[in-house]
């Protein structure tokens, strides 16, 4: 009971920090939006693009507030020692990160709505009622590896190096994954990196439940192959994490 | 200082050893904690300090002894949740204002005192609005403080309290720091400021080099050094001044020489008598800072 209280003002007080950032959040809910537009919905040649883009820009809209909002902000509270301070006093904490989770589903969710009207209202997709909710559940749930990413960076990095870092994984993950330009386009060699990059395994996922044919040349996505991957990287990132926090433990 | 039940000390430490690397910052440190009252461990930069409160709370891992809290094993949520802490070297997020941060902390404790009263007995109720980020170094040391004490604790770890804070800043939080004492709270306090440990403390422990060199209270350090101190500027020669009555020790420092003695009469009788030059005398008691370095002095 008294955890729960205490989850729930530690959970406020982390969308306080966050909405009191503008100069961070704004960027983060409005790039995948407005690049989305720019786009999928304006200069989309072909008629697809609004539906295809909506599927992997959704990926890229939750890797903002996961990589950023966790690795840069758990970064400036470690290195200001506000963590240790907490270790001190009887702040349990798996606190801390539920918060933080928490924070960072809801500002997702956001960035994911923005672009949900975007493409259903201008962009014309259209798609049945049950893909939808398929589609929000992939995309919300892809904010879990992204967040374990933050949270390393946010470990091992100091607050600078945070910054520079999550900008490098951020651009990465979105381009190397196939996020804005499909990875078929890419040379071979570009191909073969993104089979290593969750956010290339959660965009096919989508893609596939929002029914985009196969990409020329290829087979149809097999969800099943592309999750078991998602799922690998996920329990390594999240050994990974456990390192990390251990190792700044001392 | 007589055995005390670890189970109702707030600090009880025999033996302990830590190393960084080659440096060893505590070498067998024993001390032990009763009732109420301000502990101050006093002792220069680089003495051990620090490293001795971070592993009363848990944060650094001991490579050898004992220290426990309450008789439990430092970090455990048994020992924290009885501990308030000021930490060096810790700012508070930005953002949140001191309100909101006193409502979170309050929410770790099963019991905390009430965010209203820690405003006014911290007296910070003219900024506990404003974000962290806008205080001055001294709002922010008070924040901290009622950060430290809102979940009630029976003692208090301050660690370093008033480092780079001005004179009006240090003497404010001095005041806190007493009315909380009165309310018959335990406090250890880290200090490398002989003043403030002469302000607050009722037992002092001298630590230099990873041990402790003295270990009594503020009235007993300061009786060590009891007589009164002579300073002039005179000609005689410092066998001359050996031989006068009462003499104790001497130290010339550029123009002045301080002169200890057990009968400050019958020395400064003799010294006018024989230096007619004498000039600039003043008579003071010895200053808890002459114990101070003499102590740490011993023991280089």
């Amino acid at each position: 009971m008294m955890m729960l209280k205490s989850l729930w003002i530690e959970t406020g007080a982390e969308i306080l920090k966050v909405v009191r950032a503008p100069e961070y959040i704004i960027p983060t809910l409005l790039f995948p939006v407005a690049f989305y537009f720019m786009f999928g919905v304006i200069l989309a040649g072909s008629s697809n693009n609004a539906g295809y883009l909506l599927a992997t820009y959704g990926i890229f809209a939750v890797m903002g507030p996961a990589i950023f909002g966790f690795g840069v902000s758990t970064a400036t509270e470690r290195e200001k020692g506000w963590l240790t301070l907490k270790r001190a006093a009887p702040a349990p904490a798996v606190n801390y990160i539920a918060a933080k989770v928490i924070s960072t589903i809801i500002f997702a969710a956001m960035a994911i709505a923005l672009l949900y009207i975007v493409g259903g209202f201008v962009g014309g997709v259209e798609l049945p009622r049950r893909t939808w909710a398929l589609l929000l559940l992939t995309h919300m749930l892809s904010v879990l590896p992204f967040i374990l990413i933050g949270l390393t960076l946010g470990f091992l990095l100091n607050a600078n190096a945070a910054i520079a870092f999550a900008n490098i994984v951020f651009m990465g993950l979105a381009v190397l994954g196939g996020l804005w330009i499909p990875i078929f386009v890419f040379p071979e060699l570009m191909q073969t990196i993104a089979r290593f990059l969750p956010s290339y395994h959660l965009g096919e996922i989508a893609l596939a439940i929002s029914g985009q044919p196969a990409a020329p040349g290829q087979g149809a996505r097999e969800i099943g192959g592309h999750l078991a991957m998602v799922i690998n990287m996920t329990i390594g990132l999240a050994a990974l994490t456990l390192f990390a926090w251990t190792r700044q433990r001392k | 200082m007589g055995e005390i039940d670890s189970a109702l000390s707030p600090l009880s430490v025999s033996g302990l050893r830590k190393s960084y690397g080659k440096v060893r910052a505590l070498r067998g440190v024993s001390l032990s904690l009763g009732g109420s009252g301000v502990t101050a461990i006093l002792g220069p930069n680089g003495a051990g300090k620090t490293t001795l409160i971070n592993c009363a709370l848990g944060l650094v891992k001991k490579d050898s002894g004992d220290i426990s809290v309450f008789g439990h094993k430092p970090g455990k949520m048994k020992a924290r949740r009885r501990v308030g802490v000021m930490l060096q070297d810790t700012d508070l997020p930005d953002l949140l204002t001191g309100r909101e941060l006193l409502t979170l902390f309050a929410s770790y404790y099963a019991s905390p005192l009430g965010i209203e009263d820690v405003i006014s007995l911290t007296d910070t109720a003219g900024f506990i609005s404003k974000r962290y980020k806008k205080l001055s170094g001294g709002q922010k040391r008070r924040v901290q403080f009622a950060l430290a004490i809102i979940g009630n604790p029976d003692v208090l770890f301050l660690d370093e309290p008033t480092t780079g804070l001005d004179t009006d800043a240090r003497k404010a939080l001095w005041d806190i720091v007493r009315a909380f004492v009165a309310q018959g709270k335990t406090i250890v306090l880290t200090t490398h400021y002989l003043e403030e440990a002469d302000a607050l403390a009722d037992r002092i422990i001298v630590i230099g080099h990873g041990k402790v060199i003295a270990d009594a209270s503020a009235d007993d350090i300061r009786n060590r050094m009891s007589g009164s101190v002579i300073r002039c500027q005179t000609c005689l020669s410092a066998s001359a001044i050996a031989k006068l009555d009462g003499y104790l020790s001497a130290e010339t420092a550029g123009r002045f020489t301080d002169i200890r003695t057990q009968d400050s009469a019958a020395t400064l009788r003799q010294l006018l008598a024989q230096d007619n030059t004498l000039s600039d005398l003043t008579i003071s008691r010895p200053r808890l800072e002459d114990a101070f370095s003499e102590l740490t002095h011993d023991d280089a």
